[in-house]
């Protein structure tokens, strides 16, 4: 079993801190999900872990079974385990994704056939992944194609920034069954932040945490999540009491 | 020893033309090679350049084509090739298409040869020394669906290669122009391309001469009513790489497309010049240039947009990106406006800078180490210029150029 620890962690952008002392702990096979207000640091979280060059790291760490990832570069973090599905995947212009993966190192055998065969299950269709990366595509079509990424690099963790944005629901739900097969397929631990609870119709959770401030302020089960659902996230402002 | 000027009069004078070749000979002569205090070479490193190095050859050299080429023309409806600007093989047939050899040194306006190149010493040289014109043309109406490809092979330590496209009215080709070769040789290519009404054009150029090559090219477009040319060209190879391309939008609606790209390293130098001329109304024109530049290879870009009085409605782009891979490289950027008409949209934007660090970080966030991010986005470069390529024709040149950035040393 590989464990993801993130302990401590405190990160400013802009100068602001806006992480402050984030925990988590969480092992491979287990599906997490963060939730929280806008603004409470949970895309800084995802951005920070994987390297983005405007956050900076004030303190704390993230481990992957004892390996530090934070004085490692953003490559050597993706290649220690951890992958990051963007919110706003970027475009990079002449750039193709069969060639961008390949040099991420997946086998070239076969390589073009396993994208296909990703593609189809989040219901996008393959030819788009002839692109440039990510140019003319829309939002919908760049987090399923985050996903085929995801579906061939096989990252010990996934961190999946809103990946429910933008998606219809027929293609929420192929990502939702994506997403829970690989924790079968290959242990994957996945680490979801979303605002809505319609993902977690196909796709479990083990535990769920509330972020509020920069921190996690409550972690439950399933239940949390219809709480929240019920009664906001006012009860779990920073300084409410739980 | 022959010299220079001794190679070229004997060749002049086993031309038919020989009395027209002498005058644009003595013109080159009485102007003279252009010096860097020029401010239009004043980049060029012309004191390297030596005419005796170079002789005129009276036949063409024949060596058989790089694997490259040959796969090109595997992908081509026909392949054209030309060798030290003689033409040795016109290709196979194709429906509404003839490649003829003419003996004589034309322009494709009709004008005359030398007033129209006065002051170019480069394309005076070529009017004096080209073997002959190839001329291609495509007859009114027709469609060619795969792309014509003309392999342009340097073997003489000179030649003038000198092409003229003709896409007579509303007719439609993909043309590839292909450059090996030049080690040690001077290229002196002169195109022009004409574009009648309601025609459309698609053009890639890519030169891949040898490091040690001196390239020196000048495209001109001429743009009929309604017609249509897009123009990508692509400078990878050459010790000093000259690339002017004009366009005369000359009748109403005509559009022009240009798209330059050239990758610098060890000492190169890519000098982009290019001049889109609005005559009419309703003309359009978009240009992008981008450029990179590694070790201590620098490069020039200059660009003059002109709008004629009377072409209202005229939309006019303009924009240049060029990428700096090294301390010690240097790019130029210099847009020019000269509008004389109020009815027009023109705009022009320029920057000089490293890559983009976002871009960069999301590929090294796949796990793509940062040298082979780089090396990815600097191809992506030359790849954004091939979309009129049939995607099996692009996914070669894609190869190609990647190869050719392999053995660059990239330094952020």
């Amino acid at each position: 079993m590989t464990t993801l620890t993130i302990s401590g962690l405190r990160v400013a952008v802009g100068g602001k801190e806006v992480l402050r002392g984030f925990d988590l702990t969480m092992h491979s096979g287990e599906v997490h999900v963060i939730m929280g207000p806008n603004g409470s640091g949970k895309s800084t979280l995802a951005h920070a872990l994987s390297g983005h060059p405007a956050y900076e790291i004030l303190g704390g760490s993230a481990t992957i079974d004892g390996v530090e990832l934070l004085s490692l570069s953003a490559t050597d973090r993706e290649r220690a385990g951890l992958f990051l599905a963007m919110q706003q995947p970027m475009e990079v212009p002449g750039v193709r994704l069969i060639d961008v993966l390949e040099a991420a190192g997946a086998d070239p055998a076969g390589l073009h056939e396993r994208m296909a065969d990703e593609s189809r299950r989040v219901d996008l269709r393959p030819e788009l992944l002839e692109r440039f990366v990510n140019v003319d595509l829309s939002g919908g079509e760049r987090k399923r194609a985050e996903m085929v990424q995801f579906g061939i690099l096989q990252p010990r963790f996934a961190i999946l920034d809103e990946i429910d944005s933008g998606l219809d629901v027929d293609a929420l739900g192929a990502v939702a069954r994506r997403l829970a097969a690989s924790t079968s397929e290959w242990g994957c631990g996945v680490l979801a932040i979303t605002h809505f609870r319609r993902l977690l119709h196909e796709l479990t959770p083990n535990v769920i945490h509330v972020v509020s401030g920069g921190r996690v302020v409550a972690t439950g089960g399933p239940e949390l999540a219809e709480v929240l659902e019920r009664d906001g996230y006012e009860p779990f402002r920073e300084s409410a009491p739980l | 020893m022959t010299s220079f000027a001794e190679s070229a009069t004997s060749f002049i004078s086993t031309r038919p033309d020989s009395e027209l070749r002498g005058r644009a000979w003595s013109n080159f002569e009485s102007v003279g090679l252009p010096t860097t205090s020029d401010e239009v070479w004043r980049y060029a490193p012309l004191s390297e350049l030596d005419l005796e190095h170079f002789a005129v050859p009276a036949t063409p050299t024949l060596v058989p084509p790089s694997e490259f080429a040959t796969a090109l023309g595997a992908l081509a409806a026909s392949v054209v090739r030309v060798v030290d600007g003689f033409l040795v093989d016109i290709g196979e047939p194709i429906d509404g298409v003839t490649v003829d050899l003419n003996p004589t040194m034309t322009t494709i306006g009709g004008d005359d040869p030398v007033e129209r190149y006065a002051s170019d010493a480069f394309a005076l040289a070529n009017a004096a020394l080209c073997p002959a014109t190839v001329v291609v043309t495509v007859a009114a109406g027709t469609v060619v669906d795969d792309p014509i490809v003309i392999i342009h092979s340097a073997n003489a330590s000179a030649s003038f290669p000198r092409t003229h496209l003709v896409l007579e009215r509303g007719a439609n080709a993909t043309v590839v122009e292909y450059y090996e070769g030049g080690a040690d040789a001077l290229v002196v290519p002169v195109s022009e391309y004409r574009v009648e009404d309601n025609a459309s054009l698609r053009l890639v150029t890519y030169q891949r001469l040898d490091a040690t090559a001196w390239h020196v090219a000048r495209t001109t477009g001429l743009l009929e009513r309604d017609g249509r040319l897009s123009q990508a060209v692509l400078g990878m190879g050459a010790h000093y790489d000259r690339s002017r391309n004009d366009a005369d939008l000359r009748a109403t609606g005509a559009q022009n497309e240009l798209r330059t790209t050239f990758f610098g390293s060890g000492s190169q130098v890519h000098d982009f010049r290019t001049h889109q001329f609005h005559r009419a109304p309703r003309s359009r024109s978009t240009l992008l240039s981008k450029g990179a530049v590694a070790d201590t290879s620098r490069s020039v870009y200059t660009g003059l947009i002109e709008i004629e009085k009377g072409a209202k409605r005229t939309d006019a782009r303009q924009t240049n990106h060029n990428l700096l891979l090294s301390p010690n490289a240097h790019a130029d950027s210099v847009p020019n406006l000269d509008i004389r008409e109020n009815d027009v949209v023109c705009a022009h934007a320029s920057s000089v800078g490293p890559l983009n660090a976002l871009q960069r970080w999301y590929l090294e966030s796949r796990g793509v180490t940062r040298s082979d991010a780089e090396r990815l986005m600097i191809q992506g470069f030359f790849l954004e210029m091939l979309d009129a390529l049939p995607p099996a024709l692009a996914r070669l040149v894609e190869g190609d150029v990647a190869l050719a950035l392999q053995s660059v040393p990239v330094i952020a």
